[in-house]
């Protein structure tokens, strides 16, 4: 069996869908925060499939921005948990409300 | 390195990474979950070694599984917060767990070996092109120099910002 | 341009004193009295004696530019559609004239009062105001347009009010302050006259559409000449008409400046004012203002004059009623001046009257004679003044002396009463003589300067025919007699007989520094009628004209000409100007010289001939009818008739017009209960209701339909993330909907 891209844009597909899922069902805001992470991951890996399958190194050098901004984006994401648990002693994200029009 | 092998570690690898994002989905210990990540990124790392791409691969391994992973554990450790967490109706049970976490590192393992063993690059369909990590720093420094620079200091505003966040009020210390 | 590129600082040099008199004077003097003085005192008068010799350089260079008068214009003042007035300077002949005058007399006056102010705690402040009056009197005789004139007029006025009262806080023995009431008294008469003088500005330029004098006269004259009538929107009126109007009311404004009837009443009572002020102000120069006025608006007059039109009513014409004013002054204030004690208050009343000669001279057309006698006037009245200032400043001294002996707490002594006086001629023999001279030249006696410019005047209203010259001659006439008798009765009350009071008795000369001034004042006095020497005879007059040399005679007939004569240009003989005999007329000057000297001899030998022995002993008039027709003066019926009536008139106007009428009715009842009514319909029913509606009920709009939209607003991280997922999947069908299907 010939190996396509497809194959790895499927693989992409579906862990990102996994990761989406956990962002839609779990409570934990960390936990949903490192679905979010897999997502990111999953587009990297298009990224670097499509990359490949060009010949085109730009590709790669979009995922190296991409992670680039995940850390700075996890730097500033867990602050932003570490200050939410610090007034309302919770980290469930079904706890926090205070978008609600 | 024949494009048997490669897809046959392409199969292990994509087993990894997808029983490792559902296994994450599942642990109601968020340090679990932290850990079933890890195992993720680091079987979509082996996939990048197969996609000549090892740059990439040393900074998801580097960055992502090591440093990434780390601050995630390091907070939850901190907030103390393992437990708090409870699936919006899915649960599972720990020995379960255990046992594909078992059988999902063996076969990274195996996928890592396969790929280290026969070389780096295999499949695809066009002609491989010089992805050395000399030619990705060339390409930075040279067409993206200016988005590498505000990325510098995107990262510098992170830090502050974080600073900001996370200072305790006077009155509070 | 040339010299006259000077011109702007005549006005500098003021100005400059002004500032440093005004801003640091003050300390210099706080800081050390003695040459603090000299320091204040004497910038000022530099001040002036640069100004004057600024002057001088004006008259030389009209000299060379063949006596053409020349515009220096600083800048544009006002510009707006037609109406069009510059800062702009006239030096012609009549203007440097009133320079010299003004800076000339004004030096000398700045000077004595750097002496007669000695001692005083606001000296300074006395020299600010002064050099300010010189500033406007300038502005006033060197602008070119009504306006500036007016602005110069409205400046001296305050300069004026502020000298008279420059002792603001002197109260006499009732706790009246009357200094602070006379500044008042001739603010208040002034602005009479000023109303009249802004009502004669509104009409000029409505007529002729511009201030400035040369457009204005040429425009006048042109319109004389063409006999067009005068449109003002709807009516029209002929030019004459017109002009007797605005004449009219430029002898309103005079009267109020210069103090004629009925307005002189201010100007006796301004000699509250120190001594060098009633010189300067209240003699030689603001007083002339009016004078200057009428000279500078001869074209205007004579216009009326030749048109031959009359104030209904009167049936007399405007120049001919300013002719009659000015007699009817000069023989009335003449009388008053037998009556009074204080001699400044002679003086005063001296100046009103011979100021009514000028303005009957320039009534008449004779502006060169009237010209004339304001000049020599001015030499001879400040010299009187001045020399009065002299023997009041003695007086004090000597009174001075006596309170060092023995205190005398309930002395109530006047320096200025002349009752008090007599033998002042032995203790201060400088001041006696240089104050002689003064008196013979004011009562006309040969050949000093008043003897020259009063006949001339006398010998235009003897020679022109016309029952209005005959009745102006007369009365003129009547005055200079009257002008000889008071004249000798202050110089007998003051410097003759024995001295009836110990003040008297040790009264001293005056120092240096003021008699110096009164010494020049005293050559001018003597010499001043050779600025217009007539002929002595017809023959010699053709003569000189013939040959067109006229030597040193009518200098200032043939220097002003320039300025005076333009309107005589117009053709065709239709004016008959009225003419001043240019050489001696020997039966006036004989008549009108017999009766000054008969009237001083009987003042001094008849009248008061054994008189003044003791302070309290009456006048010897005072049961004379003489008496009473002039202790009834203006100034009684004013208090006692026009006042009250003035009073009521005002109450009128004022509360039944003005508050009631205007005010309660027009302005609260009509305008502004309808303008409420209004705004109350705009703010509760257009704004409240309509405005207000609208805005609130799109606002109520919004939020019941935002009321909805924020159900979706869940504040819940998931709900967001979710329906970013729908948007990703919704995308991802549309995309990939060609692809399956």
């Amino acid at each position: 069996m010939e190996l396509t891209i497809d194959w790895y844009i499927g693989l992409s597909a579906i862990l990102f869908s996994l990761g989406a899922l956990g962002v839609l069902t779990r409570r934990n805001a960390i936990i949903v925060f490192m679905s979010i992470e897999m997502m990111l991951n999953a587009a990297n890996l298009a990224f670097v499939a499509f990359a490949r399958h060009l010949g085109d190194l730009d590709g790669q050098v979009l995922v190296f921005f991409v992670i680039t901004v995940a850390a700075a984006e996890v730097a500033v994401g867990l602050a932003l948990i570490v200050t939410i648990f610090r007034s309302k002693k919770s980290i469930n994200i079904d706890e926090i409300n205070l978008m609600k029009g | 390195m024949g494009s048997g092998s490669v897809f046959i570690v392409f199969i292990l690898m994509a087993l990894v990474s997808v029983s490792a994002a559902v296994m994450m989905l599942l642990s109601k210990n968020a340090v679990h979950s932290a850990l079933w990540l890890v195992l993720n990124f680091t079987a979509i790392a082996v996939l990048y070694v197969v996609l000549n791409a090892p740059f990439i691969a040393m900074v998801q391994i580097t960055v992502y599984a090591g440093a990434i992973m780390v601050l995630f554990l390091f907070v939850i450790m901190l907030l103390g917060a393992e437990q708090l967490q409870g699936i919006s109706g899915v649960h599972g049970t720990e020995r379960y767990h255990r046992a594909v976490a078992f059988v999902l590192v063996a076969l990274l393992v195996v996928g890592f070996g396969v790929v280290i063993f026969n070389g780096g690059t295999g499949g695809g369909e066009t002609a491989v092109i010089d992805a050395s990590p000399v030619a990705l720093g060339l390409r930075l420094f040279e067409a993206y120099v200016l988005p590498f620079e505000v990325t510098g200091i995107l990262l510098l505003a992170a830090i502050i910002g974080v600073a900001v966040f996370t200072r305790r009020k006077k009155k509070e210390a | 341009m040339g010299i006259f590129g000077l011109a702007p600082l005549l006005l500098v040099f003021p100005l400059i004193g002004v500032l440093f008199n005004g801003l640091v004077g003050r300390r210099f003097v706080e800081y050390n009295r003695q040459t603090g003085e000299k320091w204040s005192g004497w910038f000022g008068s530099l001040m002036a004696l640069s100004a004057f010799a600024i002057a001088v350089a004006m008259f030389f260079g009209l000299g060379a530019h063949e006596f053409h008068a020349e515009t220096v214009v600083l800048f544009d003042w006002i510009h707006v559609g037609d109406f069009y007035v510059p800062w702009a300077m006239q030096i012609d002949t009549l203007s440097v004239t009133m320079m010299l005058v003004v800076t000339g007399v004004g030096s000398l006056i700045h000077i004595y009062a750097i002496g007669y102010m000695h001692g005083d705690p606001n000296f300074s402040r006395f020299f600010t105001y002064l050099n300010l009056f010189l500033f406007f009197m300038l502005i006033l005789v060197s602008g070119n347009n009504y306006l500036m004139l007016f602005v110069g007029w409205e400046g001296v006025g305050l300069c004026s009010f502020l000298l008279i009262g420059f002792w603001f806080d002197r109260v006499n023995e009732k706790g009246e302050t009357m200094n602070a009431n006379a500044a008042r008294k001739a603010f208040v008469a002034n602005r009479v006259g000023d109303l009249a003088m802004i009502l004669a500005m509104t009409l000029t330029f409505w007529t002729f559409k511009s201030l400035e004098f040369q457009p204005v006269f040429d425009s006048a004259v042109e319109m004389f000449e063409s006999g067009h009538m005068v449109h003002f929107g709807a009516f029209e009126a002929t030019l004459g008409g017109v002009l007797t109007a605005i004449t009219a009311l430029f002898l309103a404004g005079a009267a109020g400046k210069s103090a004629q009837i009925p307005l002189y009443v201010w100007l006796p009572d301004a000699m509250a004012g120190p001594t060098p002020v009633s010189a300067l102000i209240h003699a030689a120069t603001m007083v002339t203002s009016g004078i200057y006025l009428i000279v500078r608006s001869n074209v205007l007059f004579e216009i009326v004059r030749a048109s031959e039109v009359v104030i209904p009513g009167i049936n007399i014409s405007s120049p001919d009623l300013v002719a009659l004013t000015g007699a009817a002054t000069a023989v009335f204030a003449g009388l008053i001046a037998f009556t009074q004690f204080d001699i400044k208050k002679v003086l005063a009343y001296s100046t009103v009257s011979q100021l009514g000669f000028m303005i009957a001279a320039v009534g008449m057309g004779a502006y060169v004679a009237g010209m004339f006698h304001l000049i020599t006037h001015a030499f001879f009245k400040a010299l009187l003044f001045l020399g009065s200032g002299s023997v009041i400043h003695g007086m004090e001294h000597g009174h001075h002396h006596l309170s060092h002996g023995h205190h005398d707490e309930h002395d109530t002594f006047d320096p200025q009463d002349m009752r008090t006086m007599g033998g002042l001629r032995h203790k201060m023999p400088t001041t006696f003589a240089v104050y002689m001279i003064g008196s013979l030249a004011l009562a006309g006696i040969v050949p000093l300067a008043g003897f020259w410019s009063k006949d001339e005047i006398l010998a235009h209203a003897g020679t022109n025919p016309g029952w209005i010259f005959t009745v102006v001659y007369w009365m003129l006439t009547v005055a200079a007699f009257c002008t000889a008798f008071y004249m000798g009765r202050q110089l007998k009350m003051t410097f003759f007989g024995k001295p009836r009071h110990a003040a008297a008795e040790h009264a001293e000369e005056s120092s240096p520094l003021m008699t110096r001034p009164l010494m020049v004042l005293a050559a001018l006095a003597v010499l001043g009628g050779l600025l217009n020497f007539p002929f002595f005879s017809e023959s010699a007059y053709k003569a000189a004209s013939e040959a067109h040399d006229y030597g040193i005679n009518l200098a200032l007939e043939h220097w002003l000409e320039h300025s005076i004569a333009s309107f005589e240009l117009s053709e065709e003989g239709i004016v008959h100007m009225p003419h001043t005999p240019t050489w001696i007329q020997f039966d006036v000057a004989i008549i009108s010289t017999i009766l000054a000297v008969v009237a001083l001899l009987a003042a001094v030998f008849l009248v008061y001939r054994n008189r003044w022995q003791t302070a309290d002993e009456r006048d010897p008039l005072q049961s004379t009818p003489i008496w009473w027709m002039a202790v009834l003066p203006f100034d009684t019926l004013y208090m006692k008739g026009i006042i009250p009536l003035f009073n009521r008139l005002a109450d009128f106007l004022g509360y039944k017009i003005d508050w009631d009428l205007w005010h309660n009715f027009v302005h609260e009842r009509i305008i502004r209960d309808t303008f409420v009514g209004f705004a109350n319909f705009a703010s509760d029913v257009l704004d409240r209701q309509g405005v207000d509606g609208l805005v609130n009920g799109a606002g109520q709009l919004t939020r019941w339909l935002s009321g909805g939209l924020r159900m979706s607003q869940t504040g819940y991280a998931r709900t967001y993330a979710l329906s970013i997922l729908l948007g990703t999947v919704a995308l991802l069908a549309y995309f990939l909907w060609p692809v399956i299907f």
